[in-house]
């Protein structure tokens, strides 16, 4: 295993004993709740194939939602946000510029694509997500507002994180 | 054939892709919260020891509040235990000869345990609690906290126990306005946690703004009497006969700490009784048909 994975695996484990135990919790105004494990899915390099990053993907969302009692609904949102990552990017980026084996972060990407393309992926997460689980009570302006909150929160943390998990990277910028 | 596999694994994101979407929409879809597999649920062994983890810090931090709560309660308690008390010295000087006061067997115990994790801004919420089958509960027990019904158990594994939370549709309680006996069923409406409405009330049932919530006691999950809520405000009307309230819950689900979980000692004799009871009606139905 090269210590480029390793290293992934390690955020991967972290980020998700985080969102479980710490994120989770930190729900602002009964309204706003940072998703930041989506970014396991949204930092793969654009070279790891569509079926495995749909695999990783399901299995991630699963996790989660084994530790909130979802069920299936972020393992739903997650296989759909991993098949739509390459798409998403290439809206942003040529085929040919986007960075073919590095990790889409920060540094590879440059800061105005990565949050270009950070937000987009959040949005589409969040607006997915809550539009799923409000299928029994449906309330527009709560579900817009939920959606809109939430990407929001959910875009702080992950540049946060992005930043936490490439230090020494982001300094010689 | 060649052609065929070429074609299949030209497009194998989409099957890839539609194979983990059809399993999630099954997971998704499995609406009934009773079928759920122990280990995909917060009350797995793993969730539950991570939850756990967590829990030792997170415990200490509304300590304040639960505190004050429960000296509330001791001393609303210990009132109704003096009055009791003297209630009962009376009627021991009345009816001295014709009635001796029986010590009658519990019918409820309680169990205490700690919530371990817990959810409010979902449309269904649950809550997971360190005590499992090995400490005796078992799924469709009642639980409740100092202030009031918390919720229903679920899905029990060895060392922890999901609840169905009373801020959850799938869960319906049967209440009624206290000193009258007309009853509806409590249910959320998934908009605020502090708040749930109280259904199928009779057209004619009396009520006042402030007057107090509690359990039905018609089934064996709770005992009768317990506080649920206070009376807000109506919520408009469903139909004819019927009405709904709104109700300010007196848990703080956002602040819920330590819980009681209800076992009643009556719940399998009940349940005994109704299945007999379901058999004869079903025997005396054959019965009929064969006669005609």
């Amino acid at each position: 295993m090269s210590k480029t994975t390793l290293r992934y695996v390690i955020m991967c484990c972290l980020l998700l004993l985080v969102q479980v135990v710490v994120l989770n919790r930190l729900v602002l105004f009964n309204t706003a709740i940072p998703l930041a494990f989506i970014y396991i899915i949204t930092v793969l390099p654009v070279s790891f194939s569509t079926n495995r990053s749909v695999a990783l993907g399901f299995f991630t969302g699963l996790i989660v939602d084994v530790f909130m009692d979802t069920y299936g609904l972020n393992a739903l949102c997650c296989t759909v946000l991993a098949f739509v990552r390459k798409p998403v990017l290439h809206m942003y980026v040529l085929r040919d510029d986007a960075p073919a084996s590095q990790p889409l972060d920060m540094h590879s990407l440059g800061t105005p694509v990565f949050l270009k393309y950070t937000l987009t992926m959040t949005l589409i997460y969040c607006a997915m997500m809550f539009t799923v689980e409000a299928f029994s009570f449906f309330d527009i302006r709560r579900l817009l507002l939920r959606t809109v909150a939430s990407t929001i929160y959910t875009f702080i943390v992950i540049c946060a994180v992005s930043g936490l998990y490439n230090p020494r990277r982001e300094k010689r910028l | 054939m060649r052609e065929v596999l070429q074609f299949f694994i030209r497009n194998s994101k989409w099957f890839v892709f539609a194979i983990f979407l059809v399993l999630s929409c099954i997971l998704l879809f499995t609406f009934n919260p009773y079928q759920q597999h122990v280990y995909l649920t917060s009350a797995g062994r793993m969730q539950g020891a991570v939850y756990g983890v967590a829990s030792n810090v997170t415990s200490y931090f509304n300590l304040r509040h639960n505190n004050e709560d429960l000296n509330r309660r001791n001393v609303t308690l210990q009132q109704e235990v003096l009055s009791l008390r003297e209630q009962l010295r009376a009627m021991r000087e009345r009816y001295a000869d014709s009635a001796t006061v029986m010590p009658q067997a519990h019918s409820f115990d309680f169990i205490t345990g700690h919530v371990i994790n817990n959810s409010v801004m979902r449309p269904y919420n649950y809550v997971t609690v360190n005590k499992g089958s090995a400490d005796g509960v078992a799924p469709e027990m009642g639980v409740i906290d100092q202030n009031g019904v918390v919720g229903i158990v679920n899905v029990v594994s060895e060392h922890y126990s999901r609840i169905i939370s009373l801020l959850n549709p799938h869960f319906r309680l049967s209440c009624k306005i206290k000193g009258d006996e007309s009853f509806g069923s409590l249910v959320w409406d998934g908009k605020d946690p502090r708040y749930a409405v109280l259904e199928e009330l009779p057209r004619h049932t009396v009520y006042h703004k402030g007057d107090t919530i509690v359990t039905s006691g018609y089934s064996a999950v709770f005992p009768a009497g317990l506080p649920v809520g206070i009376v807000a405000g109506s919520n408009g009307s469903g139909n004819d006969n019927f009405f709904s309230l709104r109700v300010f819950l007196l848990s703080d689900f956002t602040k819920l700490n330590n819980v009681q979980i209800v076992r009643s000692n009556n719940a399998l004799e009940l349940e005994k009784l109704e299945e007999e009871n379901l058999k004869t009606e079903g025997q005396g139905t054959a019965e009929e048909v064969l006669g005609n």
